[in-house]
């Protein structure tokens, strides 16, 4: 199986925003966290899926993310889930990516009225 | 895929990444590959097929190893203590321990000495029973420190693939000053009666009393101190280079 292409801006602060809001919503564990990125976003966002671990990991350490040991049909899983710190930590986030996007999509307007003109 | 780990392991050790963070992202890893394995053969995979996607998916190495080692917190929270201060780790904390050890070893045989040899001007004579157990644990602390600090320097360089040269200073550190400790026991007595009376005085020292006699004697302690404790860790790097090459 050829090996997928991977997004190299995935590492540039998208996965913190993706992450948190993920387990905003629930805890859930590593490969969950991975296939529900990959779903939701349908599959526009692809990643080596193991480098998700250190941005939990760091997440973690900043004290956004909490985890916990749990044993689930006899596997035991680091399940994650936002702090109250991490909520804030998103809700930054989350207003940084809208302007950006924002401003990145005014300016490819401007682009294609340019064009137009032209 | 224990290849694939014990290669990430190795890279992240030697990039100076302490041993448990190493160890969490491992068995984290280990445990999304079985997933993604599982689910690639649930989809009709053979059990080979399936082993390749599910590498394919988790990431080659260089990625895995980046993730990590890229990361701005690196240099400040995951690197381990002995490659953030190694002059601690390999010089000041193996001198602690040691003299931590001397003085439990002094303060054993002062006491001990006061308890079982009450009248004896020396405590360095046969004892038995209690008193036997007692003094023999002070001189295992006095006589197995060095060679215990020293092994635990190995185990540490080992565990976390240091680069030589500051666990070798450690083992020389333990080494010498393991050659040189010497505890002078003595116990003042009474001129006419000769009977020794309190207190006693157990000092430990590095023995410059009497110089050309440690010249003479020391190196060669030092030197089977430092072969003793540095046998495990040549032994451990053949091995390793050996295993590499495999």
């Amino acid at each position: 199986m050829p090996p997928r292409d991977t997004n190299p801006n995935f590492m540039n602060g998208v996965p913190e925003l993706l992450i948190l809001r993920l387990l905003q919503q629930d805890e859930m564990y590593g490969y969950e966290i991975v296939q529900a990125i990959r779903t939701r976003t349908d599959e526009v966002i692809a990643v080596g899926e193991g480098v998700v671990y250190p941005v939990l990991h760091g997440l973690e350490r900043d004290g956004a993310l909490q985890s916990r040991r749990k044993t689930i049909n006899g596997r035991s899983r680091i399940y994650y889930s936002v702090t109250p710190a991490g909520s804030e930590r998103l809700a930054g986030l989350a207003d940084s990516w809208s302007n950006l996007t924002s401003a990145i999509q005014k300016m490819l307007s401007g682009g294609q009225h340019v064009q137009a003109i032209q | 895929m224990s290849k694939l780990f014990n290669e990430l392991r190795e890279r992240l050790l030697r990039a100076g990444v302490a041993p448990q963070p190493v160890d969490r992202y491992l068995n984290e890893l280990t445990d999304h590959f079985n997933d993604l394995r599982a689910e690639e053969e649930q989809a009709g995979r053979s059990p080979a097929d399936a082993e390749s996607a599910a590498f394919a998916r988790l990431g080659n190495l260089d990625d895995l190893a980046q993730a990590m080692i890229a990361k701005p917190e690196f240099q400040s929270t995951l690197h381990s203590f002995c490659v953030r201060a190694p002059w601690a780790a390999f010089g000041l904390a193996p001198l602690a321990l040691l003299v931590s050890a001397y003085v439990l070893a002094s303060i054993i045989l002062a006491s001990g000495w006061t308890i079982f040899l009450p009248q004896s001007d020396t405590p360095f004579v046969p004892v038995h029973g209690f008193a036997l157990v007692y003094f023999g644990i002070g001189r295992m602390l006095y006589f197995w420190a060095p060679v215990l600090i020293g092994w635990a320097i190995v185990f540490v360089a080992a565990r976390e693939r240091l680069k030589a040269i500051w666990p070798a200073f450690g083992l020389v550190l333990t080494a010498c000053i393991g050659a040189g400790a010497q505890v002078h026991a003595t116990r003042t007595s009474t001129v006419s009666t000769g009977v020794p009376i309190g207190p006693t005085h157990v000092v430990l020292a590095l023995n410059s009393a009497n110089a050309s006699k440690l010249i003479a004697i020391s190196p060669w302690h030092a030197a089977a101190l430092l072969a003793l404790t540095i046998l495990p860790w040549l032994l451990w790097r053949v091995r390793m280079a050996y295993t590499a090459t495999r």
